[in-house]
């Protein structure tokens, strides 16, 4: 499998049949009878010149997920109710409420057909009024399998069709497991990749995998450090709704634990404040594991998959030939400790920043291993950036703090402007930096650009994947014979900037990389 | 392809390439669009601040410190110095910085004033290209034209073209554009 790897010099885009095929037909004639039985039964839906396209329902065990979280809310008022006071009005309303939903639930699940055409796949609805949506098959970006813990116990899926900002976006909510593979199959095989698609089921390239010590790094990125508070109140937040709709609540009790609360001794205060300051990073690694556990990138019939989480299983399926570069990113901390979080930049995904990870915390080699497993070596050493682009890095690190401090004299506000010297002083060592981190680079293939210092990102980009060019220059960069250049990209933020490159060096490093749309313009 | 994975120094002046600027000026009539443009958005923001001076000036409000109250009428005097600043030189200034070119295959346009901003699209990369008329650019014979490309980076605007020549342009890219589309995105 290395060698595979280390030989593939040009981008990954162009090669998905090579590595399939062979080990594909081996699998064929072995242990494959059970895989694909179930997608060879509906896949006639599909196939050319086939049976006609059947309009299918979504899994009948869906409504008991959508009717559970009503149910558990039925639960919880009923004991609440039945404990504040025998049966209440409150109590039958909820009752009426969940019988409503629970009916509202089947007459959607009855009305909703769906239907994998050739060319499109058809969401139908007819509840209240009928609409058809249709998403081109051509359109599809992505399709991401995803499954909370009621799914999962019941062996169901919600899948996720993703095309792109113009295709819109369709969600079935839920079907069967194996459905869902079935259509994620169907639906990512391109209509020019029908060898492909009847090969049987493509075996699954291992790029890349969470090691149980990486769930440590998660207290770093400061995240899930709120984890804690966002917990706690939402927690607070629910028990005083739930507790005030049964009238448990009133302005005497409210003022009794305002009062206690005062009234504790300073000691327990200082204990609980400790207890939270080590709650946090600790509870930050639980969240992270939750959401990350058994984090694992995959490569699948021409796709890039990372799958995720404990409780809620999710996958998202990219396709290879979409993903035009990835993003490192990191902070201080992370950079402290050699970690880094690595994103894919993919055309026309929606939510990129969740649903383009590809690791959310590791040390910097298995990243960069990762990287070029799924893009190709980043380019390598970065040029700096001229001189003049430290001053103007600490000139605007340093004047908000500055300008506030001025507002803060006029104003006659002493502390605030001292407050304010401090933080302008803090700024020079954080413009240093973030001068240092400024670098870009090209090779054959790839270009990189990498700027920010509380938030240092590095994106790698193809060089096929370029829209278009923006140069940048005020008239301070002027002075300073600077400019910034701007690599347009049809995926991830869209510009990905070099900033204060050398004035002559912005145009060149362009025409570097797309010598024909530059050379008509230049002089020497 | 030459390597340039190399750190090297910064180079005196001189050295490498330049870009130079786009070939076509856009219509002086854009001068006066952006004059009135500009007069109406500062006349405006005159008409607010002297508003605004005139209530802190009648209420006798004392949330502010003394010496901001008694200046308090400097408010609209340096919008309006700032404002007719803005109206007699931005627009010249811009009409001089705006600039653009049709290549065989980019676009090619320099925009701005204050700070410039150069943009190179290739025809190839575009998805769609519009052309606008507001209010004003309908009075004044103007139009403005959108090339959109996969990334909002890579958009680009040329304002203050006859509308004759943005109706032209406009078909023409939008044709070489259907011609030439390759699948970056």
């Amino acid at each position: 499998m290395n060698v595979q790897e280390e030989g593939r010099g040009s981008p990954p885009s162009d090669d998905p049949g090579d590595d399939h095929i062979p080990e594909a037909s081996a699998e064929r004639d072995g242990a494959e009878p059970g895989g694909a039985e179930s997608g060879g039964a509906e896949s006639g839906s599909v196939k050319p010149g086939g049976v006609e396209p059947v309009a299918l329902r979504l899994h009948p065990l869906t409504f008991v997920v959508g009717a559970a979280r009503e149910l558990i809310a039925l639960l919880a008022a009923g004991a609440a109710g039945l404990a504040v006071g025998g049966l209440s009005t409150a109590f039958y309303f909820t009752l009426v409420g969940l019988g409503i939903g629970f009916v509202f639930h089947l007459a959607t699940w009855a009305t909703f057909t769906y239907t994998v055409h050739e060319d499109r796949i058809a969401l139908r609805r007819a509840l209240i009024g009928r609409s058809v949506k249709t998403i081109p098959r051509d359109r599809i970006r992505g399709v991401d399998i995803s499954a909370t813990l009621a799914h999962r116990v019941l062996g169901l899926a919600i899948v996720h069709i993703d095309a792109g900002a113009d295709g819109g976006e369709g969600e079935l909510n839920a079907v069967s497991l194996q459905e869902a593979e079935r259509l994620r199959k169907v639906l990512l095989a391109r209509a020019s990749t029908a060898a492909e698609r009847a090969a049987p089921e493509p075996q699954r390239r291992v790029l890349g995998r969470m090691e149980s010590r990486w769930y440590v790094y998660a207290p770093l990125s400061g995240a899930y450090l709120l984890t804690p508070f966002a917990l706690a109140g939402s927690l607070l937040g629910t028990l005083y709704n739930l507790s005030d709709d049964f009238g448990l609540i009133t302005r005497d009790r409210l003022e009794n634990l305002g009062h206690e609360v005062v009234g504790l001794p300073t000691l327990v205060v200082i204990i609980l404040a400790i207890l939270f300051l080590i709650a946090m990073p600790v509870m930050s690694v639980i969240v992270f594991t939750l959401f990350n556990w058994d984090f694992t990138v995959y490569e699948r019939d021409g796709s890039v998959v990372a799958e995720r989480g404990l409780m809620t299983r999710r996958s998202v399926s990219l396709e290879r030939r979409r993903i035009r570069g990835v993003e490192l990113a990191d902070n201080p901390f992370e950079r402290l400790a050699g970690v880094v979080r690595l994103g894919a930049l993919v055309t026309g995904l929606g939510d990129a920043a969740h649903r383009g990870r590809l690791l959310p915390a590791a040390p910097g080699t298995a990243v960069e291993s990762l990287a070029r497993r799924v893009l190709g070596p980043p380019p390598a050493p970065l040029i700096m950036h001229p001189r003049g682009a430290r001053s103007r890095r600490i000139t605007r690190a340093v004047a908000p703090p500055a300008g506030v401090g001025v507002l803060a004299v006029l104003a006659g506000q002493p502390w605030v402007a001292y407050g304010c010297a401090v933080v302008a002083l803090l700024a020079v060592p954080l413009g240093i930096d973030r001068y240092r981190q400024l670098g870009h680079a090209s090779d054959g293939e790839r270009l990189t650009v990498r700027s920010g210092s509380l938030r240092r990102r590095q994106a790698v980009v193809e060089h096929g994947a370029v829209v278009g060019w923006r140069i940048r220059q005020t008239l301070f960069q002027r002075r300073l014979g600077l400019a910034t250049l701007v690599v347009a990209v049809g995926a991830g933020d869209g510009g990905y900037p070099a900033v204060d490159m050398a004035e002559e060096d912005a145009p060149a490093f362009a025409a570097e990389i797309t010598p024909a749309w530059l050379d008509p313009f230049l002089t020497r | 392809m030459p390597v340039t994975s190399v750190r090297r120094a910064h180079q005196p002046d001189g050295g490498g390439p330049r870009l130079r600027p786009p070939a076509h000026r856009v219509s002086p009539r854009a001068i006066a669009h952006w004059a009135i443009e500009y007069l109406l958005l500062w006349g405006l923001g005159l008409g607010l601040a002297w508003g605004v001076a005139a209530w802190i000036d009648d209420a006798d409000w004392d949330g502010l410190p003394g010496w901001m109250i008694e200046r308090v009428w400097w408010l609209p005097f340096l919008i309006g110095v700032a404002g007719v600043l803005m109206v007699t030189v931005a627009p010249v200034w811009r009409y001089r910085v705006h600039r653009w070119e049709v290549s065989s295959d980019v676009v090619y346009t320099r925009t701005g004033w204050f700070s410039r901003e150069w943009l190179l699209v290739p025809v190839s990369r575009i998805q769609t290209v519009d052309t606008e008329q507001g209010w004003l650019e309908r009075m004044l014979g103007l139009a403005t034209i959108e090339v959109n490309t996969a990334s909002h980076a890579g958009s680009s605007e040329v304002a203050g073209l006859p509308v004759a020549v943005a109706t032209r342009l406009a078909e023409d890219l939008a044709r070489r554009a259907h011609d030439l589309r390759d699948d970056a995105t």
